[in-house]
């Protein structure tokens, strides 16, 4: 958020005609030039106005600093984009020209000094501990706003005076961190709050259908988050294609998601672990097939050699189909989902068992561990940059050759899913890169890797008070266009 | 006195040394230092780097006493989560944290005597059952939904009904952005989360209060003092409620971790960033240098408290000398 609003980003994400797409930021004086061969070089002019909030202009240096310390620098956690990387190089202060090496490509180029980190100041930061620099908060703006944090408390914004971009209309503006949602919606009911951007629980649902007096409610489920159950594929019983296939077959994921988000209209489980942003590089129908079908569970177990026991779960060679799930604990979407998904699963044959643990745990070690059998968490883009290789793709699986820090952790391991998901990072050409993510998904879902379900929505409640064009950016959130929000007198 | 409070203070000393290496040798056990290095790029070398520098190859003890030493110099570690000094992070939530337990306890204790006492006065009145009945009530109750049904109460509907353009009172925070001091939006954000720690602490210590006070009402000396003519009102507080308040000062110490506890949740409701807060976020993140200092400091405070306690005892019965 605050990130948004002090880094300058090349690239922001606006939303049109029901579509994210990238526009270049203030910081650029336009479209950059983009060249595919002989290599991908691309060209920035960077906006002649373009100044820091010390005075300093937002120069060639900066984005030489940012690639640089994305590239190689400490205690960054994606290098996307970043790796390959052959030079950036300043022909003016105010033009950048960044080459990838010869025979690599960036698909999603736009994602470079975007997305999660901006631009970064080099004549604040440059020979000195950027960790250390930025992780309480800092002082300087190349943005709209200044942020100032206040650690446990909140976020305030104030505007930058020497932004040379449309002027915020608000003087400040509090981003209070309330953890409970219960305390949350009664903070906004109460006028203490003027706008809320909750998490898709339960009981924000609940509160929602109960009506919100002198409220505007938003909500969607084109979002950029998926909630899927994550199968380890190389553990048993998931280390079987027809088991996964028969769990698939066990569980009505429409009746999951109606539970859930019924009440805000959502009642159709995702068919795709591409989300809704990125539905170009997908084939949404990619898990449609998958409908509660006892008779397909029957024939695929029977089928690999399973035969039912006396307690009515399968087995074989002594060993039962009993399995356990591990999700975040003390989430209610996530536990009644497991619920309900237990007795469906039963009555399909299937054993299975609840542990869940905490956030830290599951994605710090019980995850990258392959500690697990069957995990149920979601996926979201931090831009509208397509790809599931990452979390797909056979070289990512932890191991010595990516320094145990590869991110698939479903521990998937298709020859023909990585081919078209390599196709999708790499290839400059959209309509062949549409093609292979949406054949990439149709051999995940065949061979039943991981069960979509939920679209997570987003879900944006504002009351009377607040004015302007207020709506959900599912990449930058609710508070994306916040310098054109207004408050009536 | 000043040589019974030393002693007492170097026999805390064995106490405290015992409680932080049971705290120290439980956190080992069940949080891993290294748990966050182990699926990072060149994980090996990094976790046998860490290893080292935490002194994870020596025997539990060592390291305890490693900790320890450091500890007692101000060297409180760094965080697992933040890689801030555990010092200064300690020194940032406590502050908001003893504001609501002063608070709390000034007012528990108060409103707790004012109730036990008219209930034992009163007893078997109208007064006594609904005291008596609100009491059950609060010992009921969990801190959360006390908390929630407060706000609900006495913020939303109060706002909603009445179309308030702010509310009355506040349910986040101690101060509104911008706002410091003890200034009336202080005590409007202060008087939610001191009334949910309040409930529960005035509910059982005005049944122990009530009881304590029957028990010396229906002593032989009130009796004799009440024959010989002393005024009734003066039986009852110069006789009956001081002697009272002796048995009802060692529950209100000792219920002192209850009420840390309290803060854990009630800070949490309430958004404001003290001890509990901190607590929650580290045993979330499994901050093992932070839960450690945590742990020591309120286990100071609970002893603290006793000391205390055995300070008033002196003040509340001459007969008592301490030595």
């Amino acid at each position: 958020m605050a990130q948004l609003e002090t880094q300058p980003m090349a690239f922001r994400t606006v939303i049109k005609n029901d579509d994210a797409v990238w526009v270049p930021g203030t910081v650029l004086a336009g479209e950059p030039k983009f060249v595919a061969s002989p290599v991908e070089t691309i060209t920035y002019q960077i906006n002649p106005a373009a100044v820091w909030s010390d005075g300093v202009p937002i120069s060639c240096a900066d984005f030489q600093y940012t690639a640089a310390q994305e590239q190689s620098g400490p205690d960054i956690y994606d290098r996307t984009g970043y790796v390959d990387l052959d030079r950036v190089s300043c022909p003016t202060p105010k033009t950048v020209v960044v080459t990838y090496k010869k025979g690599k490509t960036f698909a999603g180029w736009q994602a470079l000094f975007s997305s999660a980190v901006g631009i970064l100041p080099s004549h604040l930061l440059k020979g000195k501990n950027r960790d250390t620099l930025l992780k309480d908060g800092y002082s300087w703006s190349g943005g709209p706003w200044f942020a100032k944090w206040n650690k446990g408390q909140n976020i305030v914004l104030t505007p930058n005076p020497k932004y040379w971009g449309p002027k915020p209309h608000l003087d400040k503006v509090v981003f209070q961190f309330e953890t409970d949602t219960a305390a949350e919606f009664q903070a906004f009911r109460s006028g203490q709050v003027d706008a809320i951007y909750p998490q898709p629980q339960l009981d924000v649902v609940d509160a929602i259908k109960q009506g919100l007096p002198d409220a505007h409610t938003q909500y969607q489920s084109q979002t950029a988050t998926v909630e899927a159950l994550f199968f380890n594929n190389a553990r048993f019983p998931f280390n079987s294609r027809p088991v996964r296939q028969a769990f698939s077959y066990a569980i009505d994921r429409n009746a999951i998601v109606n539970k859930l988000f019924g009440p805000l209209g959502v009642t159709q489980a995702a068919n795709s672990l591409n989300p809704f942003v990125v539905k170009d590089y997908s084939d949404p129908n990619a898990w449609a097939g998958y409908r509660p079908d006892l008779a397909k569970v029957n024939s695929l177990m029977t089928g690999a050699g399973w035969k039912k026991g006396s307690d009515g779960i399968w087995a074989k060679h002594g060993q039962r189909a009993a399995f356990t799930i591990v999700s975040t604990a003390g989430d209610q979407r996530r536990e009644l989902t497991e619920e309900v998904m237990q007795p469906e699963l039963k009555a399909a044959g299937f054993d299975m068992s609840i542990k869940n643990t905490s956030a830290d745990n599951l994605f710090g070690t019980v995850l990258p561990a392959g500690n697990y059998q069957l995990s149920l968490y979601a996926q979201s883009l931090t831009g509208i940059t397509p790809g599931l290789c990452s979390t797909f793709c056979t070289e990512n699986i932890p191991g010595p050759s990516n320094g145990n820090s590869g991110e698939n952790w479903s521990w998937v391991s298709i020859p023909a899913a990585d081919t078209q998901l390599r196709i999708v990072d790499t290839d400059l050409n959209q309509t062949t890169s549409e093609a292979a993510a949406a054949k990439a998904d149709d051999i995940l879902a065949a061979n039943a890797v991981a069960l979509p379900l939920d679209p997570l929505p987003d879900i944006c409640i504002w009351n009377d008070k607040v004015v302007g064009p207020i709506s959900d950016n599912p990449i930058e959130g609710m508070f994306w266009n916040i310098d054109q929000w207004g408050i009536k007198q | 006195m000043l040589r019974y409070l030393a002693r007492r203070m170097l026999g805390s000393i064995p106490v405290l040394l015992v409680a932080s290496f049971i705290t120290f040798w439980l956190i080992r056990r069940a949080i891993d230092p290294l748990a966050k290095y182990r699926h990072i790029r060149d994980a090996e070398a990094i976790m046998a780097q860490q290893r080292k520098a935490l002194g994870l190859n020596h025997p539990v003890i060592v390291q305890w006493w490693s900790w320890l030493t450091h500890f007692v110099r101000g060297d409180w570690g760094t965080s697992a989560r933040t890689s801030d000094a555990v010092s200064g992070m300690i020194q940032h939530a406590l502050w908001p944290s003893v504001q609501l337990l002063f608070w709390a306890t000034i007012a528990s204790v108060l409103v707790a005597l004012m109730l036990g006492t008219y209930s034992a006065v009163k007893q078997y009145s109208a007064g006594d059952y609904f005291f008596t009945g609100l009491s059950y009530l609060g010992i009921a109750m969990p801190d959360f939904f006390f908390a929630l049904l407060a706000i609900g109460a006495l913020v939303t509907w109060p706002a909603v009904h009445f179309h308030l353009n702010e509310p009355i009172l506040y349910s986040i925070g101690l101060h509104t952005e911008g706002e410091s001091g003890l200034s009336l939006d202080y005590f409007r954000h202060l008087a939610l989360p001191v009334l949910t720690l309040t409930f529960g602490s005035v509910a059982s210590w005005s049944r122990f209060h009530r009881s304590a006070m029957l028990d010396v009402l229906n002593a032989d000396y009130v009796r004799t003092a009440r024959a010989k003519g002393v005024p009734r009102r003066q039986v009852i507080m110069r006789h009956a409620f001081r002697n009272a308040l002796i048995p009802f000062t060692t529950v209100t110490a000792l219920d002192t971790a209850f009420l840390i506890s309290g803060v854990i949740v009630t800070e949490k409701i309430f958004s404001i960033s003290g001890m509990g807060q901190a607590f929650l976020t580290a045993l979330g993140a499994g901050d093992a240098p932070f839960l450690l200092a945590w742990f020591v400091i309120t286990s100071v405070a609970v002893i603290a408290m006793n000391l205390l306690t055995d300070v008033a005892y002196v003040a509340l019965d001459p007969r008592i000398r301490l030595s």
